[in-house]
């Protein structure tokens, strides 16, 4: 396929077309050690996965192949109906809310530039780098009998609220979804921050020259030029959501009853506790289908206009 | 996903080092490939069940070498390692401790390669092994000596050659230590309420906790976020169900029920503990380890738990902890309780069988006893356990008077079927939750259990 690309028309001198070449497939050599690792780390893998979710495989004797039937019970799997409702739930707290907080302080700040915003970036920031099995034990003890939020609740006169949050089957997922805006939202505003950086002052005096409000200035200046990083914090944060596990597994296991069960938690269940690894494995592949096709549609719709 | 600015790779000719990388990366791929035997590493020698070779229980006098594969995270293991090893110098051990989350996940694959380790420690889910030949059957070697005398608890490693029933067919390991579930007490606040303890009957136990409860105090400690509950209703399983339906349920007989009155009275009395207020309301948001915790701490005046919990418990009330069997249905009932045990297996492709099964036996032995008890279990040969003050010695009668009354009964939920563990946190999390009935909650363990032993 590469050989029919059209001759140049005019040849050049013969050392710099060896020249040209030997840079041109330098550039691969350099690629390769990172592709190497990808290939066999990340797409191998996947391929296997595809490969394993077409068989019925206990992981230790020897597989039958299943053909289709192993997605045919992923599809008609009523679990899976209630895991993927969640999962969608989560959302609204790792994508929407995130994004939305990012956007408003993004905006504050950038209205006018103070000092010690470094500080303030390293803080908000902090929750995306602390793993999030220690995110989820931290956010148990806050959520316990005893923890912060009721101690909260208690001290303001709140006492007939306070309960066991993570037990509970009315909040848990709502709790677990507040630990996830609180990991995220860090991300979201130091990618809008950095964002506003790139918008030129004189545009927002302009603004204010004509009258323009705070509120006007953020709906009608920072959100639209702020579009590419939205559509990058939309993508990141509905992967994190669709594909969430740690953090679930942590602080309550899919639990109480089935409330807080995401796809994450069937397919480790499955694979490693049930003993079913070629119906994870169909399971893995419709999830990464999914996830495909949101960002797909994400990155579509932020597309700019020409 | 961004598009790249389009490049032509060789416009002019075929570049040499062009086919160089590839053909490199090619033969790297099929290295990676050749590497795993198969893209679906599994065993054929489905259904054999042949015990290895001659059966001896004389132990081989030359140099032999065996890798013991574990979990186990007390000082038993290597305790009963080095005392066989000072018994029999020609046997070198090479241990391989894994923790318990990963050695869960790896142990089967572990044992399904071409030169497995020659002892490992039994988990649940080993039974998978089984139906592949992988598991060396011990029949032979039980019989030759006489194990079943020897060892308590020995049907919850008994497997039907398929794996999928425990408690039929043939024996494939033996228990080190194990471990059996009762009722810790604050001493302190039984006597400040007036409670005579031990409770003699299930009954008597819940006239204390209505007793507790009326003095503002929180009856029994439970945490249920991981699933906690499950001991109370093990326990009273134990005590409403008759052993035969409670282990062909637990073993996966097939046709095997929940759905009886006795396991029906069990339900309904964890519900109707909860109802009352025996049990904390917010018994779903606090997990197993931060009740024991918190009993240790001075909270509630009773909790269901097993041996394991006797450390933190002594540590945390001092005199004040105190302990007595389960209490039954009627007060002359013997006792049965729910329990189980670090188990050892033997791989059927060790070249040692007989080092091995020495090394099992040995387990059993009134020398192994005391390095059993020291780690915190209850050693097959209780007699044998050294004697001890307070809290463990409380621990060690019940232990005695269990083995002897043979009433140590599985968790339903590690032998039944490989999903049955999260089931019974769900369904117990309704029952708690009021969101599940008892016949709801019954439908949901059973319809687990179904769909597991219909295949």
């Amino acid at each position: 396929m590469l050989d029919i690309a059209p001759a140049p028309v005019t040849a050049p001198p013969r050392a710099r077309q060896r020249r040209r070449r030997r840079r041109r497939w330098s550039g691969l050599l350099y690629l390769a050690p990172a592709l190497l690792l990808y290939t066999l780390f990340t797409v191998l893998p996947a391929l296997h996965t595809a490969y394993l979710s077409f068989f019925n495989w206990d992981g230790v004797t020897l597989p039958s192949f299943a053909g289709l039937g192993n997605y045919r019970s992923v599809v008609a799997d009523p679990e899976l109906r209630a895991a993927a409702e969640h999962a969608g739930t989560l959302i609204l707290f790792f994508s929407v809310l995130p994004i939305a907080l990012g956007l408003v302080c993004a905006a504050i700040v950038a209205r006018r530039r103070r000092r010690g915003l470094a500080v303030i970036r390293a803080v908000v920031f902090l929750p995306q780098v602390l793993p999030l099995v220690a995110v989820g034990i931290i956010w148990r003890w806050v959520y316990a009998e005893q923890g912060t939020v009721n101690q909260v609740l208690q001290a303001v006169g709140l006492g007939r609220w306070a309960q066991a949050w993570l037990g509970s089957f009315d909040w848990a997922l709502v709790a677990v979804g507040v630990v996830g805006t609180w990991v995220v939202s860090g991300l979201c505003m130091v990618l809008f921050l950095s964002g506003t950086q790139r918008i030129d002052g004189e545009i927002y005096e302009a603004s204010r020259v004509d009258g323009a409000g705070p509120v006007r200035e953020f709906l009608s200046i920072t959100v639209p030029l702020l579009r590419p990083e939205i559509a990058v914090a939309l993508s990141i944060t509905v992967i994190a959501a669709l594909s969430s596990f740690d953090l679930v597994y942590i602080t309550t296991g899919g639990g109480p009853g089935t409330t807080t069960v995401v796809p994450g938690i069937l397919i480790y269940r499955l694979a490693f506790g049930g003993g079913a690894v070629g119906l994870a494995s169909a399971l893995a592949v419709v999830l990464t289908l999914v996830i495909f096709a949101v960002v797909l549609v994400i990155t579509r719709l932020s597309r700019e206009r020409p | 996903m961004s598009p790249l600015p389009r490049t032509p790779l060789s416009p002019i000719g075929r570049g040499f080092s062009r086919r160089a990388l590839l053909s490199g990366l090619a033969a790297a791929g099929a290295v990676t490939v050749a590497g795993c035997s198969s893209l679906t590493p599994g065993s054929s020698a489905a259904g054999s069940t042949a015990s290895a070779g001659p059966v001896s229980t004389a132990v081989p006098s030359d140099p032999v070498t065996l890798t013991v594969a574990d979990a186990d995270d007390t000082t038993m293991t290597q305790g009963l390692l080095d005392a066989f090893r000072a018994k029999y110098p020609n046997v070198t051990f090479k241990r391989q401790y894994t923790g318990w989350d990963d050695y869960l996940k790896s142990i089967n694959l572990t044992m399904s390669a071409a030169t497995p380790p020659d002892i490992a420690q039994f988990t649940p889910g080993m039974q998978n092994l089984v139906p592949g030949g992988l598991l060396l059957n011990a029949d032979g070697y039980a019989t030759a000596y006489g194990w079943s005398s020897k060892f308590p608890g020995l049907d919850q490693i008994t497997f039907s050659p398929d794996g999928k029933t425990v408690g039929t067919g043939s024996l494939y390991g033996v228990p080190g230590g194990l471990s059996f579930e009762g009722v810790y007490y604050n001493k302190q606040k039984a006597a400040r309420l007036g409670l005579t303890t031990p409770a003699k009957t299930v009954d008597e136990l819940e006239a204390m906790f209505a007793k507790a409860k009326a003095a503002g105090e929180l009856p029994l400690v439970v945490g249920n976020l991981d699933g906690g509950l499950n001991h109370p209703f093990n326990e009273l399983l134990s005590v409403f169900l008759a052993p035969a339906d409670r282990e062909a349920w637990a073993f996966g007989h097939s046709g095997a029920s929940i759905v009886l009155p006795g396991a029906r009275t069990a339900a309904e009395t964890i519900q109707r503990w909860v109802t009352k207020g025996y049990i904390s309301s917010n018994v779903n948001g606090i997990s197993d380890n931060d009740a024991t915790a918190a009993f240790a701490k001075g909270q509630g005046v009773f909790r269901i738990s097993g041996n394991w919990a006797a450390a933190a418990v002594g540590k945390g009330l001092g005199d004040n902890a105190g302990y007595f069997t389960m209490p039954q249905a009627t007060a002359d009932a013997k006792i049965h309780t729910t329990g189980a045990g670090v188990y050892y297996c033997v791989s059927a492709k060790t070249k040692s069988a007989a080092a091995a099964a020495a090394f099992l036996d040995f387990v059993g032995s009134a020398d192994a006893a005391p390095l059993t008890a020291k780690a915190g279990f209850m050693a097959p040969k209780a007699d044998a356990m050294p004697s001890q003050a307070g809290l463990f010695g409380s621990l060690l009668t019940g232990w005695q008077a269990t083995v002897r009354d043979q009433g140590l009964e599985p968790f339903i939920q590690n032998a039944s079927t490989p999903t049955m563990s999260d089931t019974l946190t769900n369904a117990l999390q309704q029952l708690a939750g009021g969101k599940a009935t008892v016949d709801q909650f019954l439908a949901l363990l059973q319809a687990d259990f179904d769909k597991y032993h219909q295949q």
